[in-house]
């Protein structure tokens, strides 16, 4: 039978039963809209205890209290947060079997003893963060640290491999094991080859660095919040400090993000070309333009909140007037990224330009200038983090110029071989010049291992220029982290359209055809409104956890009341108004 | 506090405002469902043209490629100063009329590798109907050339009502010469032997010094069976069509013939 043929009996045999009706938004749109939100919740709760577990490991190894609280602060916005999950992943389930009862028929006959180990580990984790978090001040202390510390480890571990089942069902619909039918697998193909498919393992990683960088930029919106709520200088100081480093760990992982997305786009490419050209160079190759739009945002809110923070660190003057020149260097970058080149293109808009290209833009939107900008801009980025880190040390190693030469070096070098290998891209064929990009990547990671690791070295028994001054932070600083936390919201969304989208008019691609009236995938701008809308509720739903979790906190105060709200940890300077920074011990 | 909020609820809304409307400006495209078409024998040339443009423009996705001018030859502007392809498709193989050569591209698309281009060309019978396809055809006729597709072309090419479906690879002949059906069935266009050939895929000169005959026939039966090293970014681009496209006594005399090629 040829595949049309088997299509087209699909069709006849998809009475009105294989499709419900959702008043408003339609079937789809109720499928969209439930899964998306589970999906932000589910990050979340899968990014925070990545770095509850890290915190709480330095504060037991250093014996520094200020970051066991920090973990205990994160936990607390777990616990919320895991309802929620729950409740949105109960909606989707709902949606999908009164919306798609005859898909969802055809995906609990392969994966059904995988849903039922998926519904046993979520109960395992849930209890184990309860341990984790009720149990915090009961195991403070000796062993019972550890044992606390090894829960968290455990619902780290739970929580991924939940995430791993859920890839395996949603990667499935994009790369089916060959042989796969509308009724099934094949013999010999079992449920494991269905979830270990093609573009299972890129996802896997994908989105486990993708999780960090999510929880990372929410806990430092919260932080935001709580800073610019504070009524006390302990207050905006600690949760200044959280907010830094949540934006640490957001931006530190999100650097490395766009290697495992090039990884996960080869792996489509190898498992259907057509797929994959629908991905970059079909009609979804506008997408990326909207996607650049927001990662320049991204790393500029990101530079920005750090150099802004480089005000309240004794020593960082000296870095100031480079600033301007990495801005201007980050706008050209972004400028060059967001430029279109190879878009699909009508008859009419094909004529109207007089070719293929335009024949201005042609120059900065082929894929030499874009990779050259990428690289360019996490250049910068990393060499933002460094001046801050730096900004009030003064080392006391005999080699600290020549160390630093040395690091200054590393950057140029980088540099040059990515400009080098981005002008040469032009004069080479196309396959050529994809191979140039390993290079320019390879050139920027090793410059970030290389300088990190001297800079760990010059780093050592430094002299303080002053303590950092936490708190006395502009306002607009805070704002450029819910910038972050919104932008980082609305990019997942994007994202999530672009790997469902892929799939056009498939259910499951050339498996399982989708006949209902939505079956078309939608332009850009209804799926815009649809991403808006899911990020709209659930940054709602977020302030809600966050409001509760402040309420939580008052009502243990009202039993225990510390003299000045928060408690300042050990270690973090205090700015108050018209005094000299003290420590908070 | 409510001052703190509002400002937040505001940079939210912005923010998510921006996005929105940065979405809105750029080009809306949908990506459409193949339409059933009932195109029966009376069809017009114009109405096969017009469903034709719209299958090139929609569901066929054939702007992915062909019109940017580097993954594919551009099919409805010039193309090297030899016209658009309505002009062209009549001398692209030696006795072979547009037609033929257009819906031979459509259906086979590994057949004939135009120079320049990596062969990343789908077989349009997965996603397309027979007289989709023929609509098709009869549109990149009309861009530069005369149409003439009929009726009866896409009557020939259906399944006759209750009998078997037609194989999906082109008609089987009798020839039983591995140097045949190495141009034949298109081998030609990724395998390299004796200078001639594409380079897609490895050369066939000495291939049984590194595959045994077993090797060489699941390879053809199942191209994903295993990829050669140094070919891993073509991996899954052959035909897995190829069993069906031969007799069994012709894969057999092939298997031998690439298996004594030491």
């Amino acid at each position: 039978m040829t595949p049309m043929l088997a299509l087209l009996q699909q069709a006849v045999t998809d009475t009105t039963g294989a499709y419900g009706h959702f008043p408003g938004v339609g079937g789809r749109g109720a499928v969209w809209v439930a899964a998306e939100v589970h999906l932000m919740f589910a990050a979340f709760v899968l990014g925070v205890p990545m770095f509850a577990v890290i915190t709480e490991l330095i504060g037991i190894v250093s014996k520094d209290e200020k970051y066991d609280k920090l973990s205990h602060e994160f936990t607390r916005l777990l616990v919320f947060a895991y309802s929620a999950t729950a409740l949105w992943g109960a909606m989707l389930l709902f949606a999908l079997t009164t919306l798609y009862p005859k898909f969802w028929a055809h995906m609990t006959k392969i994966f059904s003893v995988s849903m039922w180990i998926y519904v046993s580990l979520f109960f395992v984790e849930s209890f184990t963060l309860y341990l984790y978090y009720y149990g915090w001040e009961r195991w403070q202390f000796g062993r019972g640290k550890w044992f606390h510390w090894g829960l968290g480890v455990l619902l780290n571990v739970w929580g991924t491999t939940v995430m791993l089942i859920a890839n395996g069902w949603l990667t499935y619909m994009m790369s089916p094991p060959t042989g796969a039918t509308a009724e099934g697998l094949p013999k010999g193909v079992t449920m494991w080859n269905a979830i270990a498919n093609a573009t299972w393992i890129p996802i896997n990683i994908h989105r486990l660095i993708a999780n960090a960088v999510f929880g990372g930029a929410i806990v430092a919106a919260y932080a935001a919040y709580r800073f610019l709520a504070a009524k006390t200088p302990e207050e905006r100081a600690h949760y200044d400090w959280m907010g830094y480093v949540g934006n640490f760990i957001a931006i530190s992982t999100f650097i490395v993000l766009p290697f495992a997305g090039y990884w996960l786009g080869r792996e489509i490419y190898q498992y259907n070309q057509q797929m994959g050209i629908t991905m970059m160079g079909g009609f979804m190759s506008w997408l990326w333009i909207v996607q650049a739009v927001l990662i320049g945002v991204l790393f500029l809110c990101a530079n920005y909140y750090l150099w802004l923070g480089m005000a309240r660190i004794p020593g960082a003057e000296r870095f100031v007037p480079y600033t301007k020149w990495m801005l201007l260097l980050l706008i050209v970058c972004w400028i060059a990224w967001s430029t279109p080149h190879t878009m699909i293109a009508t008859r009419d808009e094909l004529v109207s330009m007089g070719g293929a290209h335009h024949p201005f833009l042609n120059v900065l939107g082929v894929m030499s200038a874009k990779n050259t900008a990428v690289n360019l801009m996490i250049l910068t980025t990393f060499l933002s983090f460094l001046i801050y880190r730096r900004a009030n040390k003064e080392s006391v190693v005999p080699w600290a110029r020549t160390g630093t030469l040395i690091q200054g070096a590393m950057f140029v070098i980088a540099a040059a071989v990515v400009l080098f290998y981005g002008v040469y891209g032009y004069f080479v064929e196309a396959i050529v010049r994809i191979g140039f990009s390993v290079y320019q990547v390879g050139a920027v990671l090793m410059c970030i291992l290389g300088v990190s690791i001297i800079d760990a070295f010059i780093g050592r028994g430094a002299r303080s220029r002053g303590e950092i001054r936490w708190g006395q932070m502009p306002e607009r600083s805070q704002y450029a982290l819910f910038v972050l936390a919104v932008t980082f919201t609305w990019l997942m969304g994007l994202m999530g359209f672009a790997r469902s989208g892929i799939r056009q008019h498939w259910h499951v691609w050339e498996v399982m055809r989708d006949t209902s009236p939505d079956a078309f995938t939608p332009a850009l701008g209804y799926a815009a409104n649809m991403i808006s809308l899911c990020v709209l509720i659930f940054l709602s739903l977020v302030a809600f956890i966050f409001w509760l979790g402040g309420l939580a906190e008052r009502a243990s105060h009202a039993v225990a009341p510390e003299p000045h709200g928060v408690a300042i940890p050990p270690g973090i300077a205090v700015a108050r108004p018209g005094a000299a920074p003290v420590t908070g011990d | 506090m409510w001052k703190t909020n509002l400002k937040v609820l505001a940079i939210a809304l912005l923010v998510v405002g921006f996005y929105t409307t940065v979405a809105h400006i750029i080009p809306q495209l949908q990506s459409e469902v193949p339409e059933a078409l009932a195109l029966g024998s009376g069809v017009t040339p114009e109405a096969l043209v017009a469903a034709g443009e719209k299958i090139y423009n929609g569901a066929g996705g054939c702007t992915a490629c062909h019109g940017l001018g580097t993954r594919a030859p551009n099919l409805i502007t010039d193309y090297k100063g030899q016209g658009a392809v309505g002009a062209r498709c009549g001398t692209r193989k030696p006795g072979m009329a547009c037609k033929a050569y257009l819906y031979e591209s459509l259906t086979q698309p590994q057949a004939y590798i135009v120079q320049g281009f990596d062969p990343i060309m789908p077989d349009m019978r997965k996603q397309l109907s027979d007289d989709q396809i023929w609509a098709a055809v009869a549109f990149l006729e009309s861009q530069g050339g005369e149409v003439d597709v009929t009726g009866e072309d896409i009557a020939k090419s259906a399944p006759a009502k209750g009998a078997a479906p037609a194989p999906t690879g082109p008609a089987m002949t009798a020839t039983l010469d591995p140097v045949a059906l190495y141009s034949e069935k298109g081998c030609i266009g990724c395998h390299q032997m004796d200078g001639k050939g594409g380079a897609v895929g490895p050369s066939w000169d000495h291939i049984g010094s590194r595959r045994s005959a077993a090797s060489i026939r699941r390879k053809i039966i199942d191209p994903k069976s295993d990829t050669t090293k140094g070919f891993e970014k073509f991996a899954g681009m052959m035909p897995a069509t190829f069993g069906q496209m031969l007799t069994a006594a012709q894969l057999e005399a092939l298997v031998t013939f690439l298996a004594n090629k030491k």
